[in-house]
């Protein structure tokens, strides 16, 4: 029977959790699913697994692309040839897939993120989550899947009888690519435009007193204060922390407005964001039409109550 | 930068009248008179000084010598333009525009969004006999809060039964802003788009919504056939003679802010004031900075689309003061961005911002 | 020093509700404007900044339908020498036939480079798969994410990779590589209409993509397009603001910006 190869999504020593979604995927499938790993020891629940390959190589040679190629190929000579060969649609997953398949001259569907078993049809996103495309394989042999995060870990839920555990020495490594170190986060002046998490302040913070409370929550919350422009105008904020059209367009993972109503030029600056937030007295503040997630009501008792419970953690 | 100099600097005697009147100059690095000295030398000019300029064209209104101050700025933008110096949120406002033809960048399919809430039928242009254009600007377009005067002025116009149709999807930013932010490529091209436009469909006179729109398609179009207004002056001549009545009183105390490309730059004064006259129990103010020497709300020439370095008093929060002491509750505009830049200032006061149009949709029989 | 950059024009369609016509079986992009690959915006920027530090010359390359010369046009103004246009009118949706098509290219004409830049993705398709199949395909090295080139030296280059999580890598790659190009590796300059009006004047060669697909058959079929579950208004959470902190905490350790 053939079996679904899952290449690990491991950093520093970490078994990451965007795993589950591939066990899931061969769950779904119903393949077997074997597990590429690297030496270290990594928290994970290998009962997952048909068969768990541990090769006897370096986390950061494992992730290398250049040598992906000869490790599965090395995998194919011992266990036969899968009928996928799965990653996780990381940075390193999906740099890993697309040079395998370029390797081995093969198909590849990247960041996969819904299927219909019956038609052997998978679905994935195009033009930014306005369609999916449905998309069908039709080549003989294997081929090369990315998987997005979070789209299949609740089919993680199958475990197997016997898990095989198998080491394997891995194959020449390449000299043409060589990892040199993780990147010290380099303390930079604050770039809201670069921000994961902008905690976005407006006019309804109402006096210039307030903003330290708001400073201090951004603080607890690892996330980055910017304004809509009549903060700044009354220099409450310096400009550089200005959302909107003739200030900062952003695109954090996570937008969260409080006291900000949601003036066309200020939306016109973060209606992109992944995920918004708004907190506002009004019901009817504009702003609600773009946001994802509302709270009505006072921003500083949202901000106050958030910092009793982040404290209190 | 070093800029070339434009032809009519030599000209220029430095009596300062240009510095005199700008809305910017002493609260801001903008000095008008000092750019046109240094550009007669070609000598260095600190880039972001030329982004102050709000294109109000009071300069260029009072120059004796016919200098042009405002468009000498617009020729040294010009230079920054094509050399790719400028700062990313003008950049994007012109990929947006060359991309949508709006600069927010906004889909052009929803160019005529606004049309769905006036709820009378609007033809297009095409299905039109008398070719009367009624032309948004992209902030009546884009910006919800200003879909209501493309929208009053549908209704009064079909209410009146006077014939007009639009371009929906079509439409295609007028360029006023694009060439004094100083890309006069893409002004060229978005002028071609419209004229291209125009000539289609035969239109005979474009009734403008936006005195941006309405000054650029008058000076920098060359259109010597097609007659361009502004719906102010419509309206009154609507008034006058009895197409629309007023029926109602609206019993506020109102002031009039005369918009800098309406006014000064197109010596449109009166209309929007017999409009707001003949309205019962209306009590009319006057700032006193008004008509050629209004004070610009600073929303125009590129500011929309870029925060200055300095950090100042906003034109528009002096504006609003002034209303707040003179007892005036409703702030009256004709132009799309004077009433973006007063209404986000005025809300703290209390003070109402209303397009005039707005005023007579509530006043009407 | 040689860069070869391919850039991509793609539909806008980040502001446009697309249409699914004929049943799901087409996707209607007529009315979109079209514009050069966000991703590939930054690439060019990139490969053009290091010619002018290091020098050496850039190859804009466009494999798409006759209008792709739009996008040439653009990377001569932003700085390449020249412009080849693969022209393919049919557009081709399978990244491995793209890379396969690029391949016969770059070794039916020789060219020669040190290094191939390409964006991460495009925005259409969001495969982001082409920079590293053509890397295997031609057996040279290839990192993909780059957001900065730390050096440059004759034999090989150091340059930056960006994970999760806010986190960086750093990997040395020989030459000749290909390099992915992440957004916000530098700030694309502008191109004024004027500058895209002289680099037209640049000619730009047109080759027949159609020789260039001897043998290459895709193995993905695109069966149909279907919308995404539709996004409801804005969720309100709990009245009691005591709650709705709380949940509110969830939804951030949800979408992974707290822990």
């Amino acid at each position: 029977m053939s079996y679904g190869l899952i290449v690990a999504d491991v950093r520093k020593g970490t078994f990451d959790e965007r795993n589950l979604d591939l066990i899931g995927f061969c769950n779904i499938l119903e393949v077997d699913a074997y597990i590429l790993l690297p030496k270290g020891d990594y928290d994970v629940d290998l009962s997952y697994f048909k068969r768990v390959i541990r090769l006897n190589m370096e986390e950061a040679d494992f992730l290398n692309p250049l040598n992906i190629g000869a490790i599965v190929e090395k995998t194919i000579e011992k266990f036969g040839r899968p009928s996928i060969i799965i990653f996780s649609s990381s940075s390193s997953g999906m740099e890993m897939a697309s040079y395998l398949a370029g390797y081995f001259n093969v198909p590849i569907i990247t960041d996969i993120n819904g299927l219909s078993k019956e038609e052997k049809v998978f679905f994935k996103s195009c033009y930014s989550e306005k369609v999916y495309a449905h998309l069908r394989l039709k080549n003989e042999g294997f081929s090369v899947l990315t998987i997005r995060s979070g789209s299949f870990k609740q089919h993680a839920n199958k475990k197997c009888e016997v898990t095989e555990t198998e080491e394997m020495d891995p194959p020449t490594l390449s000299e043409k690519r060589s990892f040199l170190g993780y990147v010290e986060e380099e303390k930079q002046e604050i770039d809201i435009t670069k921000a994961n998490f902008l905690i976005s302040i407006g006019r309804g913070v109402g006096k210039k007193e307030e903003i330290a409370g708001y400073e201090e929550l951004a603080t607890l919350l690892k996330a980055t204060l910017s304004a809509s422009r009549p903060v700044i105008d009354k220099q409450w904020l310096p400009k550089e922390r200005q959302v909107g059209t003739s200030g900062k367009t952003v695109k954090p993972k996570v937008y969260l407005a409080m006291g900000i109503s949601g003036a066309f030029q200020h939306i016109a600056g973060m209606k992109d964001s992944e995920c918004i937030i708004a907190v506002n007295k009004d019901p009817e503040a504009p702003i609600f039409q773009y946001a994802h997630y509302g709270i009505i009501g006072d921003m500083h008792k949202v901000r106050d109550k958030l910092k009793e419970l982040l404290k209190g953690l | 930068m070093e800029f070339t100099n434009t032809t009519k600097v030599f000209t220029c005697i430095q009596c300062g009248k240009c510095t005199g009147g700008c809305p910017e100059s002493g609260r801001t690095p903008l000095n008008v008179r000092l750019i046109v000295r240094k550009n007669q030398f070609g000598a260095q000019v600190k880039n972001s000084h030329l982004w102050y300029c709000t294109s109000c064209g009071t300069c260029t209104v009072r120059c004796p010598r016919d200098v042009k101050p405002s468009e000498v700025i617009f020729d040294m933008r010009s230079t920054l333009v094509e050399s790719g110096d400028i700062s990313t949120s003008i950049q994007k406002a012109l990929e947006n525009t060359f991309l949508q033809k709006n600069p927010w960048g906004r889909a052009r399919s929803k160019r005529a969004e606004w049309a769905e809430k006036s709820g009378v039928a609007i033809k297009h242009i095409s299905d039109t006999l008398e070719k009367r254009l009624l032309l948004s600007c992209c902030v009546h377009a884009y910006d919800p809060r200003c879909h209501v005067i493309p929208v009053n002025i549908s209704k009064l116009l079909t209410y009146s039964g006077i014939e007009f149709g639009i371009l929906g999807e079509e439409e295609c930013c007028c360029g006023n802003e694009i060439r004094r932010i100083g890309e006069k490529g893409l002004f060229e091209e978005l002028r071609e788009e419209n004229i291209s436009n125009f000539n289609r469909y035969d239109v005979r006179e474009i009734l403008t919504l936006s005195p941006h729109c309405m000054n650029t398609l008058k000076k920098e179009y060359n259109l010597p056939k097609l007659k361009v207004y502004h719906y102010t002056q419509l309206l009154w001549d609507m008034i006058r003679e009895g197409v629309v009545k007023i029926g109602k009183d609206y019993k506020k105390r109102v002031a009039y802010h005369d918009p800098c490309f309406l006014g000064k730059q197109n010596g449109i004064f009166e209309e929007p004031r017999y409009i707001l006259k003949s309205i019962e129990g209306l009590e009319l103010l006057e700032f006193s900075r008004s008509r050629e020497n209004s004070l610009c709300c600073e929303g125009g020439g590129g500011r929309m689309f870029y925060e200055v370095e300095v950090q100042y008093e906003r034109n528009a929060k002096i504006r609003v003061e002034e209303a707040y002491e003179l007892g005036v509750q409703t702030i009256v505009v004709s132009c799309p961005f004077c009433l973006m830049t007063l209404e986000e200032q005025a809300v703290e006061k209390g003070i109402e911002v209303k397009d005039i149009s707005e005023i007579l949709v509530e006043v009407l029989e | 020093m040689n860069i070869v950059v391919f850039t991509k024009r793609v539909a806008a369609a980040q502001e446009e509700e697309l249409k699914i016509v004929r049943d799901g079986e087409d996707l209607d992009i007529s009315k979109l404007p079209f514009k050069v690959n966000d991703w590939d915006n930054y690439a060019v920027e990139e490969a053009v900044k290091t010619v002018e530090k290091f020098g050496g010359q850039v190859t804009a390359i466009s494999l798409g339908d006759k209008e792709s010369d739009e996008v040439l046009r653009r990377s001569i103004a932003m700085g390449a020498k020249e412009g080849l246009l693969i022209r393919k009118d049919d557009p081709i949706f399978d990244p491995a036939v793209r890379a396969n098509v690029a391949f016969n290219f770059i070794k039916k004409h020789n060219i020669v480079f040190d290094a191939i830049f390409t964006g991460v993705q495009a925005e259409d398709d969001q495969f982001g798969v082409f920079g590293g199949y053509l890397a295997a395909l031609l057996k040279i090295p290839f990192a993909s994410m780059v957001i900065g080139i730390d050096e440059w030296k004759t034999d090989h280059v150091v340059v930056k990779r960006e994970l999760e999580g806010g986190m960086s890598e750093r990997v040395r790659i020989g030459i000749p590589c290909v390099l992915s190009i992440q957004t916000g590796i530098n700030e694309p300059r502008y191109v004024s209409i004027m500058g895209i009006r002289k680099a037209s004047q640049v000619e730009r060669k047109v080759f027949d993509g159609s020789e260039y697909m001897e043998n290459i058959r895709s193995s993905i079929e695109l069966l149909r397009w279907s919308y995404p579950p539709k996004k409801e208004g804005a969720k309100l959470l709990s009245a009691d603001i005591d709650s709705a902190c709380r949940e509110l905490l969830e939804i951030l350790k949800e979408k992974g910006v707290y822990q």
